[in-house]
């Protein structure tokens, strides 16, 4: 799946390369030095001027990213992103004071560091919480039952022509909608989240194992009648190789949606805990730090759960789009 | 598929009886506890035992099959009512396009920058996967007064924040689209040395196609999702997500029950208008 950027020759790590490291150097220099002194100056006269800088230095960022990108190096390949982050947090921590932003409405990165140093211990029992017992369990739940459903689609064709159907229909339902009946039913404890994130995680996972299950060649089935394979043995040399990419472009949409689906489900009603309950109680209270630090939290958790997704179909698919999303 | 394609009408109808018939126990076992507990506080009621209140408690696990019949009815007439729930899922529906028009244009942008920049590829995709995990309801209110701030009201900022939650799908497919063509059709490509954007008008964008409406159908019911969020946590007066929170906080089980059906098939109508679309945009496409 390389397809376009295979035979392209890396370019010569040399005079190119250093000329990118000292553009980032100098942008994220100016960035920083740009920070400290608005940070000395409450309330900066010309705020039109400290954008017009903070663009060309992120520009001159941009260029530098792009240079640290070439080549097949590991540095080349996860330090870009690194300073992506940095350039953006530095330039709107920069954006942020020139232009005097209160931290009512956006509070600047600094800021949010603080409170999420400040409210560590709630902010990680939350996430526990939220991912663990909610996202993950709920998504394991979600996961095997839409495989042993797809099984039982894929055994019967009746089935297929009854059941699926109604699996492509209920995957176009909105959780949201879907969350408060289940948390009136069910009670605000965990588990009436964890439902919520297995149901949506199901539909997909059904819809996506059936057609994958079905996806096989109809020439390596004929390959495997004529060597008299037994059933089983053509259901797991064929059938499944040909189910997975399916199966894991369903887990990769489920990965991302059950740790949000688990968060909106909590603005249903919960027992006092998640991060979906801190959210909604800090909002309420103007403290838009302590909400964008939770934030920052469940979109790293969300990163790490689909790498691993992604990382376990490296694993088991053969031929699986590396680089792809 | 060689097989002799058969009707799923009837194999549809006898599941749907079967759940049908699954439903009635089910209600009757899930609301018995709370009717007996009902009957055992000396409520008034219109009914002698816990069995027959089972179908009609005022706030059931499950409703009934009268009470949700009921419950449309109340909900439904007169259509054009701004509290009817059929008008309000317009009114959804008609943010959700708009998302979904603004979510498509942006993600076949970065699509087309994520295949044609390996650079960009690194330095944005772990931001635009994370960008998917950033829960909604907590940046809606804070992105509404934002925009209200720059004079964007009423539709709009809904429309965005549909588009926010739809961009990543289409990006994803439509870049496995654009990824598609074989080395061997890109190597054809560069025999006939074709430039970069011709590769990409001539070949990569047809082959794209499909993927793109795959992913649009992702999308349109994200997006969805987005609009009904975005109405539940920013002020607003109209459409499906304000009637959803009105009614959680009144704690209407059969009202919320409603405005799910009305919510799903709200989503179902969405992606057959994009499959729609599909049909127009690809007759030649055998079905499968």
């Amino acid at each position: 799946m390389t397809g376009g950027t295979v035979s392209v020759p890396a370019r010569t790590p040399g005079r190119a390369a250093s000329v990118g490291t000292l553009a980032l150097a100098v942008a994220m220099a100016g960035l920083l030095g740009a920070c400290l002194l608005l940070a000395r100056q409450p309330q900066p006269t010309s705020p039109a001027a400290w954008l017009l800088g903070v663009l060309a230095l992120l520009v001159l960022g941009g260029v530098g990213v792009r240079s640290a990108a070439q080549g097949e190096s590991r540095a080349a390949r996860t330090l870009p992103a690194v300073f992506t982050l940095l350039l953006g947090v530095l330039g709107a921590e920069a954006l942020l004071r020139a232009y005097a932003v209160p931290a009512g409405l956006i509070p600047t990165p600094s800021l949010v560091l603080r409170a999420l140093w400040n409210a560590r211990t709630v902010l990680l029992q939350d996430t526990l919480y939220t991912f663990g017992l909610e996202g993950l369990l709920g998504f394991l739940l979600g996961t095997l039952a839409g495989l042993l459903l797809a099984l039982v689609v894929v055994r019967f064709r009746f089935l297929e022509l009854g059941l699926l159907p109604y699996a492509a229909l209920f995957s176009s339902i909105p959780i949201v909608a879907l969350a408060p009946v289940i948390v009136k039913a069910v009670g605000l404890e965990w588990p009436s989240k964890t439902l919520v994130v297995a149901v949506t995680v199901l539909f997909p996972v059904v819809v996506g194992a059936v057609r994958g299950l079905q996806s096989a060649q109809p020439l390596h089935l004929d390959l495997m009648h004529t060597y008299a394979a037994a059933p089983a043995q053509t259901f797991r040399e064929v059938r499944v190789p040909s189910a997975l990419p399916f199966v894991f472009g369903a887990l990769k949409v489920g990965s991302t949606l059950a740790l949000i689906s688990a968060i909106v489900a909590e603005f249903f009603g919960t027992d006092g805990h998640g991060l979906g309950f801190r959210i909604q109680i800090e909002v309420g209270r103007f403290n838009l730090d302590i909400v964008w630090a939770a934030i920052v939290l469940s979109s790293v958790v969300g990163i790490a759960f689909f790498s691993a997704v992604g990382l376990l179909e490296r694993r088991l698919v053969t031929g699986a789009p590396g680089r792809d999303a | 598929m060689t097989l002799p394609r058969r009707s799923p009408l009837l194999p549809m109808l006898v599941v749907a009886a079967v759940a049908a018939l699954l439903y009635l126990p089910l209600m009757v076992w899930a609301n018995y506890g709370p009717a007996a507990r009902t009957l055992a506080s000396g409520a008034e009621l219109e009914c002698r035992t816990a069995l027959a209140c089972a179908t009609q408690l005022r706030n059931p696990v499950l409703p009934s099959p009268g009470q949700l019949a009921g419950g449309f009815r109340a909900l439904s007439v007169p259509l054009t009512s701004p509290l009817s729930a059929p008008y309000n899922a317009v009114v959804t529906g008609g943010e959700t396009l708009l998302g979904l028009a603004l979510g498509a244009v942006v993600g076949l942008a970065l699509a087309v920058l994520l295949v044609a920049s390996r650079s960009f590829e690194r330095a944005t995709l772990p931001w635009l996967v994370a960008s998917q995990t950033v829960p909604i309801v907590a940046i809606a209110p804070m992105l509404a007064v934002l925009l209200g701030q720059y004079g964007v009201q009423g539709f709009l900022p809904k429309a965005i924040i549909a588009a926010f939650i739809a961009f990543f799908p289409v990006a994803v497919g439509m870049s496995r689209g654009l990824r598609s063509p074989d080395a061997l059709q890109l190597d054809l490509m560069r025999t006939y040395s074709a430039s970069g954007s011709q590769t990409f008008r001539l070949l990569r964008f047809p082959a794209s196609v499909p993927y793109l409406f795959t992913a649009l159908k992702v999308a349109a019911t994200a997006a969805l999702v987005g609009s009904i969020v975005a109405e539940i946590s920013t002020i607003s007066f109209s459409g499906l997500g304000k009637m959803l929170a009105e009614n959680s906080r009144a704690s209407d089980t059969i009202a919320l029950w409603v405005i799910m059906v009305y919510g799903a098939v709200l989503g179902v109508t969405l992606v057959g208008l994009v499959g729609l679309a599909e049909r127009l945009v690809t007759p030649w496409k055998v079905r499968a």
